[in-house]
């Protein structure tokens, strides 16, 4: 790594925020009523939304693997290279996932 | 010799069609809010998550690895949406088939009832008459065949669409198909964004960019980015609504899956708090029902943003449908006003919906509340008053500013059927839309000023407002201490503390509007701040106000109540003729 600038801690950040809403819109797929269809369709319908509430769960699981990626990236630098303390200081507050 | 008569078959009968279109619509718009969410991941990928100032092999191996979580959002999104519309459109042949159900089933009925008489006309049937009884058989025979034929294609029609539904969702139930399907797909929306005029521009622009795009680059853009149309002036109303729905879906969504995991933020909270208040204030109009034709009242969620002025938040909802009522009414609440207050004053605007149904039941109507200025926090009954002259006129000119681009934006999407329009302020909104008014100009029918601290400082007369005084209007109950706060005569705050208060009292002599009778029959006995209560009745049912508001949302102003205006002789305090008068009670919702 030649340069790990804040901007990566801060993009990290950003990803946990895609895994929460992504994970939202998974549980809203999840709850999606499927009751008003006919017999001939529920059926079809409940499969649906089961299978793609499991298809955006993993997407967002995606997102904060891409947010853990990053700090593992960040970590690395801060335990190989002895950088000015003052990026050092910065760089420890996004090591940890806020929410 | 006898004469043997063939009687018309028996009609099959209807089978049973169990489906809940509505259901239906709030899966899709579940679906369709989710896949906005999905899509804001993959412009994420593209946009925002690219790092450009992170060098090296690290950085080319994680630009590497989000690109197919990128492309994958993107092609989910557009699944789903699609699934989302499908459903939709599901819905309303759905609701179709049911109705021909209904005529169907009443056809059936009238021809059993028929064959029934026939077959006892038969029983009896005299020799001469048998011809005659043979043709009346023949012809329901016919009709039973004609039933029979259409009975076949209507179980073929709903067949037809229960099985293409069920391959809708078939079609991507595998992340293969997706990708096979809509991998590298553009995205219609896009092409169509790039497009749209930019700031500044005028409703018009925007309503003609918007009438130009096809009804698929339409639709995309209301799934893929609601809030670039959501809240734009010249975009129809039922667009509006279909982009802020997809917004506050998505936001309940989000922040009540937060709220679940104890994750919210403070301000996450209160935008929580005013989506709810913008969900329930929605959800209080449907459940009103039309005082004439006894339907559910329609609403539209014509403003949304929860987040907008410092986390107070933006929200304007309708009763009535704004793109084909006759009479289109704008209220402008005041004091106190935010987001999250919300459901109340949905409750204001389907009083005064009933109302004006109930006093012209020949027109369509609609009512929207629109809280889309930052109004005054420190209402006097909430604890915070703290004399007139320290709330200002600022909030009140820059609302006055947006109002203004709201009702342009109103008048833009009804060009060549333009709607009787009225814009009714209410205690701090009657000083917003008199700067508005001045200011900028508003182009509506009638302006309505009721409970009013003041017009603004630089409305000395109702002719200032930019309209004929004879559709300047202005209703105050002599208890209310609000209505009580603006200036009088030659001597008030504004001349004698150089520019403090809110301006004119409208209802004064002096200021050249047309009073009407806006007392309660449960009026305090005495003014002052004990009567703060005359402050919030104006959109009471079954009280003078309510019923002349809405004469003149109607354009009935022969049928309006005019009052005598205050009066502020340089001898005495101002007198209002109306302070001794009797209220009355007149009828606003058609119950006794």
């Amino acid at each position: 790594m030649q340069v790990v600038p804040l901007s990566v801690g801060r993009a990290a950040r950003s990803w946990d925020e895609q895994h929460l809403d992504v994970a939202a819109a998974a549980g809203q797929i999840g709850a999606a009523p499927t009751g008003g269809f006919t017999d001939a369709v529920a059926g079809a319908a409940a499969r649906f939304v089961a299978t793609w509430e499991r298809h955006v769960s993993a997407l967002a699981d995606q997102a904060e693997a891409c947010a853990d990626g990053l700090r593992s990236a960040l970590e690395d630098y801060l335990r190989t290279d002895q950088a000015a303390d003052q990026d050092q200081l910065a760089l420890l507050g996004l090591l940890h996932e806020i929410r | 010799m006898t004469r043997v008569i063939t009687p018309p078959p028996v009609p099959r009968a209807v089978p049973p069609l169990v489906v809940e279109p509505g259901e239906l619509r709030t899966m899709a718009a579940d679906l369709l809010a989710a896949s906005a969410q999905v899509d804001d991941l993959g412009s994420f990928v593209a946009g925002a998550a690219r790092i450009g100032d992170w060098e090296g092999v690290a950085s080319a191996a994680y630009h590497q690895a989000i690109r197919p979580t990128g492309r994958c959002a993107d092609a989910m999104s557009l699944a789903l949406r699609h699934v989302a519309r499908r459903v939709d459109q599901h819905a309303d042949t759905m609701q179709e088939l049911v109705e021909r159900r209904w005529t169907l089933e009443d056809e059936r009925a009238h021809l059993v009832d028929t064959i029934g008489a026939l077959r006892g006309e038969a029983a009896g049937a005299f020799l001469v008459a048998a011809e005659a009884l043979q043709a009346a058989c023949d012809d329901c025979a016919l009709r039973v065949r004609r039933f029979e034929a259409d009975l076949d294609t209507w179980v073929t029609e709903v067949i037809a669409e229960e099985e293409g539904m069920r391959e809708a969702f078939a079609r991507v139930l595998t992340l293969d198909q997706v990708d096979q399907r809509y991998a590298d797909v553009e995205d219609p929306a896009d092409a169509a964004l790039a497009a749209a005029p930019g700031t500044g521009s005028t409703p018009a622009e925007v309503n003609a960019w918007w009438g130009g795009l096809t009804q698929g680059q339409q639709r995309a853009i209301l799934a893929a980015s609601p809030g670039s149309i959501g809240n734009r002036d010249g975009i129809p109303p039922g667009a509006r609504d279909a982009a802020n729905t997809v917004a506050l879906d998505r936001d309940l969504a989000e922040w009540g899956f937060l709220e679940d995991r104890g994750l919210l933020t403070a301000d996450e909270e209160r935008w929580l708090e005013n989506a709810r208040a913008a969900h329930d204030a929605r959800r209080a109009i449907e459940q009103g029902i039309d005082p004439v034709d006894r339907e559910p009242i329609p609403s539209q969620l014509y403003r949304y943003d929860p987040t907008a002025f410092d986390g107070d938040g933006a929200v304007a909802v309708s009763a009535g449908d704004l793109a084909t009522a006759d009479n289109v009414a704008v209220v402008v609440p005041g004091f106190g006003t935010d987001g999250a207050s919300a459901a109340y004053h949905g409750e204001r605007v389907l009083s005064l919906y009933e109302a004006s149904r109930i006093l012209d039941s020949r027109q369509a109507n609609a009512s929207m509340f629109w809280i889309g200025y930052d109004a005054p926090d420190n209402a006097p009954w909430s604890g915070g008053w703290d004399a007139a002259g320290v709330i200002d006129e600022d909030l009140a000119t820059r609302g006055g500013d947006r109002l203004a681009d709201t009702i342009d934006g109103l008048r833009a999407t009804r060009d060549g059927d333009p709607a009787h329009l009225t814009v009714i302020g209410h205690s701090y909104g009657s000083t917003t839309l008199g700067h508005g008014a001045h200011d900028s100009g508003v182009p509506a029918d009638d302006l309505v000023f009721v409970g009013s601290p003041g017009v603004g400082g630089d409305t000395d007369h109702a002719s200032d407002l930019g309209l004929d005084t004879a559709h300047v209007w202005a209703g105050a109950n002599s208890r209310d201490p609000i209505a009580n706060l603006g200036n009088h005569g030659w001597w008030h705050l504004e001349s004698a503390l150089g520019g403090a208060g809110l301006g004119d009292d409208p209802t004064e002599e002096a200021f050249g509007a047309r009073r009407f009778e806006a007392e309660s029959a449960t009026r305090a006995a005495n003014d002052g701040f004990g009567a703060l209560a005359d402050h919030s009745k104006y959109f009471d049912h079954d009280t003078e106000s309510l019923y002349n508001i809405g004469q003149v949302v109607n354009g009935r102003y022969g049928a309006v109540r005019e009052a005598g205006p205050v009066t502020d002789p340089w001898y005495a305090e101002p007198r209002d003729p109306e302070w001794g008068r009797a209220p009355g009670a007149p009828d606003t919702d058609g119950r006794p």
